[in-house]
């Protein structure tokens, strides 16, 4: 079966909070970059609690963004670009983490189909504040979905090109503010 | 001896939960099992609600059983409107829960407590050992995902069914062409029947109230009556009657008990005990070679209960797809008045149990969700205090891992937790 260039996955559960910005901003960005969403060799995914499943939509693709809310203490509302490496650091004991995270379903499937999963994985992780059930996103995660959307945009341009793209986009890596 | 154990976080369940051991002087004090419960909220949430707009709500308490949510809802809200369905819908919500069965039984069997029968911390450090049995289980794993897919228009929180039935008919053509790989999962799941009756379960006898859904023609999954080791047959619409919540104070989840102030046990237990003499050819089979006696009574072992049940709706899923061949609507009409239905359905976890009142214009007045996670609560607890003197005379952490492997037995959803990671970032 032929695989997708480019996989935009937005993970979260819209209702508790701001566990929803991963899904709002591939929303948002589909909104505003409809030509570049619409592209046939993209497949676009919204989806709540994928657990394991995720390694069912990567292992069709040739390139992977996810879009995920994260807590690491930053100001509510930073937007990190990270690479899979960044991820390397936390998720390999499961004992330390619930149920089966990002981490540690790309960590298994490192381990099982390294060969099958997509050469490079962007997380575009929106720092969450509120992840009370039934409450809204944050002002704060509301007032970056703009900032979040073009920065999705930009991985999106880069990422659906072949290798060449490679050297630029690790440069942009890191913390937008 | 151990000191008080707590674990804050438990690994290998679906979601948030801890546990609390105290010990003092010797002597277990407290026990505590925390769960967060989402349902109270879903029940609030529901309110004032289109009685259609229910099923789509509730497939979002849990990641991993959505079907169940929906289940137990369309045939409460059936029930509320006095509405019946064809035949042809419910074998296909057969099917559609038989493949939620897949998905979550061998998740389970292989990816949560497995690792604590094989000696492995996680299915990780499992996956690096013995990579071939990890793949056999995402494989069959996603077979149970393909059917939810072509059934429900998508894997993770499907949306096609509704009250009266489905939306649409699913292509027969994409589901037959599901079975090569639900033969092969078949036959993978024979062998991981014989391969778990051999595994080092500890021991642990307790003399339980086995509660189930039951019919006289199939092992119960979708409907039928509710069946107690206890109590006999009770329609599904008296559950209320013998089955009670109350809050504890300790806790945030209510804890079911019966009117007489017992916990009760729901779930592959439970349902094996109760309803074993219906199982389809190739389940009993399985289930009279790996030579368990019945009733089982440990806790632990319940993994040989969805291992057997495994069988069951691989089996159960060719048959289905076999005869599926859909004509007429796929959704009865339904009459709009104000009522009351309740209906149980058995979750890969046990019975979930769904009341709604609908005012006469199809809103939901009251909901009502009894999940088996909470109903296996107050048995969590009890089974822990029944466990106690083992773990006293245990080092701490292997008291530790042997509760923690009790409540991992039970295959906890801890449904609707929030699923993001927590980050540590790096200066350049």
């Amino acid at each position: 079966m032929p695989k997708t260039k480019l996989l935009v996955i937005g993970l979260g559960q819209d209702l508790r909070g701001d566990d929803a910005a991963g899904l709002e901003v591939v929303k948002r960005w589909q909104a505003e970059y409809p030509e570049t969403a619409g592209d046939p060799e993209l497949v676009v995914e919204l989806s709540p609690l994928p657990g394991l499943s995720l390694l069912s939509f990567l292992e069709c693709a040739e390139a992977a963004i996810l879009v995920d809310a994260v807590q690491s203490g930053a100001r509510v509302g930073t937007v990190h670009v990270l690479q899979r490496e960044d991820l390397a650091a936390f998720g390999t004991d499961a004992r330390s983490a619930h149920g089966w995270g990002v981490a540690e379903t790309l960590a298994l499937g490192e381990e099982l189909y390294a060969d099958k999963l997509p050469k490079r994985i962007r997380l575009l992780a929106i720092e969450a504040g509120g992840l009370e059930l039934g409450s809204q996103l944050s002002v704060e995660v509301q007032a970056a979905l703009p900032a979040a959307a073009q920065k999705l945009q930009e991985l999106v341009l880069l990422l659906r090109q072949p290798e060449a793209g490679n050297e630029a986009e690790t440069q942009q890596a890191g913390v937008l503010n | 001896m151990p000191e008080t154990i707590h674990v804050p976080a438990l690994a290998r369940v679906e979601g948030e939960g801890g546990l609390y051991i105290g010990v003092k002087d010797g002597s277990v004090t407290e026990i505590r099992v925390d769960i967060y419960e989402p349902p109270r909220f879903f029940e609030g949430f529901l309110r004032g609600r289109f009685l259609q707009d229910v099923p789509d709500i509730t497939a979002r308490i849990c990641g991993i059983c959505p079907v169940a949510y929906q289940m137990s809802a369309v045939r409460a809200l059936e029930n509320a409107l006095g509405a019946s369905v064809t035949r042809q819908v419910r074998e296909l919500r057969n099917l559609f829960y038989c493949g939620e069965w897949i998905e979550s039984h061998v998740l389970h069997i292989f990816m949560l407590q497995g690792p604590d029968l094989t000696g492995h911390e996680s299915a990780l450090s499992l996956a690096a050992v013995a990579p071939e049995v990890v793949k056999t289980a995402l494989r069959m794993k996603k077979i149970g995902n393909q059917v939810l897919k072509v059934i429900g228009g998508r894997s993770v929180h499907p949306v096609n069914a509704c009250a009266g039935g489905f939306y649409s008919w699913p292509d027969a053509a994409e589901l037959r062409a599901l079975i090569p790989e639900l033969e092969w999962g078949l036959h993978e799941a024979i062998k991981a029947a014989s391969w778990a009756k051999g595994l080092p379960f500890p021991e642990l006898e307790v003399d339980y109230e086995f509660v189930a859904m039951h019919r006289k023609d199939e092992y119960a999954i979708l409907d039928g009556e509710i069946l107690s080791s206890q109590q006999g047959i009770l329609p599904e619409a008296d559950f209320e009657k013998h089955y009670l919540e109350k809050h504890v104070q300790r806790s945030n989840a209510l804890h079911s008990y019966t009117t007489e102030g017992n916990p009760y046990l729901v779930g592959p237990l439970a349902r094996l005990n109760l309803n074993h003499e219906y199982l389809g050819g190739q389940a009993a089979r399985a289930l009279k070679e790996s030579g368990l006696k019945l009733p089982l009574r440990n806790p632990y072992k319940s993994l040989l209960a969805r291992a057997i049940e495994t069988v069951e709706v691989f089996e159960r899923a060719i048959r289905l797809i076999d005869e599926y061949a859909p004509t007429g609507p796929s959704a009865a009409e339904l009459t709009l008045k104000a009522g009351s239905g309740a209906a149980g359905s058995e979750a890969p976890r046990g019975l979930l149990y769904h009341r709604y009142n609908l005012d006469a214009n199809g809103l939901v007045e009251q909901a009502k969700i009894v999940p088996p996670t909470a109903q296996n609560l107050g048995r969590m607890e009890a089974d822990l205090w029944q466990l106690a003197p083992q773990l006293l005379a245990l080092p701490h952490e292997e008291a530790t891992l042997t509760a923690e492997h009790l409540l991992r037995a039970y295959d906890p959803c801890i449904s609707c937790a929030t699923h993001f990671l927590t980050l540590t970032v790096y200066d350049a």
